[in-house]
């Protein structure tokens, strides 16, 4: 119970701080707009080709966009959790009673707060732009769960970094590192069937190629299970061991 | 009644630095018990452990009626802790922050509600509530952040190095809010300080810890008066640096084993000499290093203070030991090293 109303109140706290930043709400939408527009611009060419499933790019991006926003997103979560580490404000939390799992489960929640209104004015401004939706509000809805897991996951690990570096370098190093590579390594930007063979065999060990694959079938073709499942199932998988390792990292390095 | 006890704490840090030695005082209900020390002396770390924000090695302790190891969490619901960096969230508004601490402590909205009235008028800061914490001043922002560990009237407050970093207005206007406090709510208060002048002025009774240890306990008035008579100070002429020391002893010597001089000691800059009665002593030890041609810089005469307690307990000065940072890159530089 304690856990619950921990939480709940420390949401309140997360989501007021990223509300009061008005810069931040401007990039965070103006963001997916700029990249369905630009990259359709650049890939234009590509809708001819075959293998797309669609013939326009911005029907077989938009998926990829909501993904994209999404894994970035989480991906720079840990920065709030440092921001408290450094600030004192985690310690002196620390010594009051507060439960000690709401400190990070309420910032991973309000991560996803986020990232799922992000992600809805993302499909909104893409039914606008053109982009049909193949299983339509329903499946939309199944798309935020695909989202919610990669972005928990992702939130959950950042956050467990914070706690392990304990600075800015370093944390601000690895996820510049990690999030590019991990969007590449994958059918993001380009379909499967198109990509060399060695990067085909590896997307299938990157969690953001299940979430693509998934939202991608439910914009393009509908209910594809056999995809579905294993999305669900691996991306589940992802979720869980970003909550653990961040979970353990709290407990040994937050004091 | 005591609020803390401690039964041989001890702090090994990883490398095998012993931080807190084998510490036992206690703390009795409604005082202000101070811990002076360097930097580094070991009073953050017993303040942590007290706060139960890390384990000790071994020891334990007992605060507000429950044992720091075996019911952290009983202990958490009666302290409260303001650390020497401020913990507020500067993005939110003063009511925000106090409002959120009011949860932490299972209080309900009503009683929050009107506690934060409370304790923004007691702190001096009404009108501020709804302000963002990014608009107040340094000063304001500390007052804020002891209000925070007020909210449930706890039984002990820790606060450690309160007026760190502060300017000295602003410092003295922090201790008159930390009476008051202690006062208007009856907390008992435990702090650290390494200002001689902040453990002077706010302590009822002081313990002076250096590494790992406390040397001796007190209050202000009883540890001064374990230095009997008045200090006279004295600095020398040289001519060369490297004679220093030599001039040192020789000074010390000439005046060591005349009858009023009771005990000296001798610090990298100066000379400090115990005598009984400071104002008849100087012409007699002007008299005495002239017949020997020491030339004097300068000479002062005072009633003895906590550093001359410090310096007799370990030969050293606080302010020498706490190396104090001047500049805005050596305070980084702390910085730094402290999170590591």
């Amino acid at each position: 119970m304690n856990l619950l109303t921990d939480t709940w109140f420390q949401i309140g706290r997360h989501l007021r701080t990223q509300l009061r930043i008005p810069v931040f709400i401007f990039v965070s939408l103006v963001q997916p707009v700029i990249w369905l527009v630009l990259f359709t611009q650049v890939f234009k060419s590509l809708s001819t080709m075959p293998g797309l499933g669609t013939s326009s790019y911005l029907q077989f991006f938009a998926p990829g966009v909501v993904v994209m926003t999404v894994m970035f997103g989480s991906a720079w979560a840990g920065f709030g959790m440092l921001h408290d580490i450094d600030m004192g404000i985690l310690s002196k939390m620390l010594a009051t009673p507060v439960t000690r799992a709401s400190i990070i489960m309420s910032r991973i929640i309000a991560s996803m707060v986020m990232l799922i209104i992000q992600a809805l004015i993302i499909f909104i401004i893409a039914v606008i732009m053109g982009v049909d939706l193949a299983t339509g509000v329903p499946g939309v809805l199944f798309a935020m769960l695909l989202i919610c897991l990669l972005g928990l996951g992702f939130a959950a690990l950042s956050n467990g970094l914070a706690l392990l570096f304990k600075r800015v370098e370093p944390l601000m190093a690895v996820i510049t590192l990690a999030t590019l590579p991990v969007m590449f390594l994958s059918s993001v930007m380009m379909p499967a069937d198109l990509l060399p063979g060695w990067l085909d065999t590896v997307r299938h060990f990157n969690p953001v190629d299940y979430a693509v694959v998934g939202v991608r079938d439910l914009v393009l073709s509908g209910y594809i299970w056999s995809d579905l499942w294993r999305s669900v199932v691996v991306l589940f998988g992802w979720a869980a061991a970003g909550i653990a390792f961040g979970a353990l990292m709290f407990r040994a390095k937050a004091e | 009644m005591s609020v803390i006890v401690t039964y041989r704490l001890i702090k090994v840090f990883p490398g095998g630095i012993r931080a807190v030695d084998g510490i036992d005082f206690e703390v009795n209900a409604g005082e202000i018990f101070g811990f002076l020390g360097p930097n580094g002396a070991g009073k953050t770390t017993t303040i942590k452990m007290l706060n139960t924000l890390i384990q000790p090695t071994s020891g334990t302790a007992v605060v507000a009626g429950f044992d720091i190891r075996k019911s952290p969490a009983e202990v958490r619901k009666r302290i409260g802790y303001v650390a020497q960096d401020v913990g507020v969230d500067e993005r939110a508004t003063g009511r925000e922050n106090l409002t959120l601490y009011g949860h932490f402590y299972r209080l309900d909205g009503k009683t929050i509600k009107k506690r934060v009235e409370e304790i923004f008028e007691l702190v001096d800061l009404a009108g501020y509530e709804d302000k963002i914490v990014s608009t107040y001043s340094g000063g304001m922002r500390k007052r804020l952040d002891i209000a925070m560990g007020l909210i449930h009237r706890p039984d002990v407050m820790f606060l450690d190095e309160p007026t760190a970093g502060l300017d000295p207005q602003t410092r003295v206007h922090i201790w008159d809010y930390i009476r008051n406090l202690a006062k208007a709510m009856g907390v008992t208060i435990f702090l650290t300080t390494h200002y001689m002048e902040e453990a002077d002025r706010l302590a009822d009774r002081i313990a002076i810890i250096d590494r790992g240890k406390i040397i001796v306990m007190g209050t202000p008035d009883e540890l001064k008066q374990s230095i009997s008579g008045d200090v006279v100070t004295l600095s020398l002429v040289t001519a060369e640096d490297n004679d220093y020391n030599e001039l040192m002893r020789r000074t010390e010597a000439a005046l060591s084993d005349k009858p009023f001089v009771i005990r000296t000691q001798a610090t990298d800059s100066e000379l400090a000499v115990y005598v009984d009665n400071g104002e008849s002593a100087v012409p007699s030890i002007m008299r005495l290093l002239a017949s020997q041609s020491i030339e004097v810089k300068a000479i002062s005469v005072s009633r003895p203070s906590l550093d001359d307690v410090f310096l007799k307990y370990t030969g050293r000065t606080i302010r020498a030991e706490e190396g104090a940072p001047t500049t805005f890159a050596q305070m980084q530089r702390k910085r730094i090293r402290k999170q590591r």
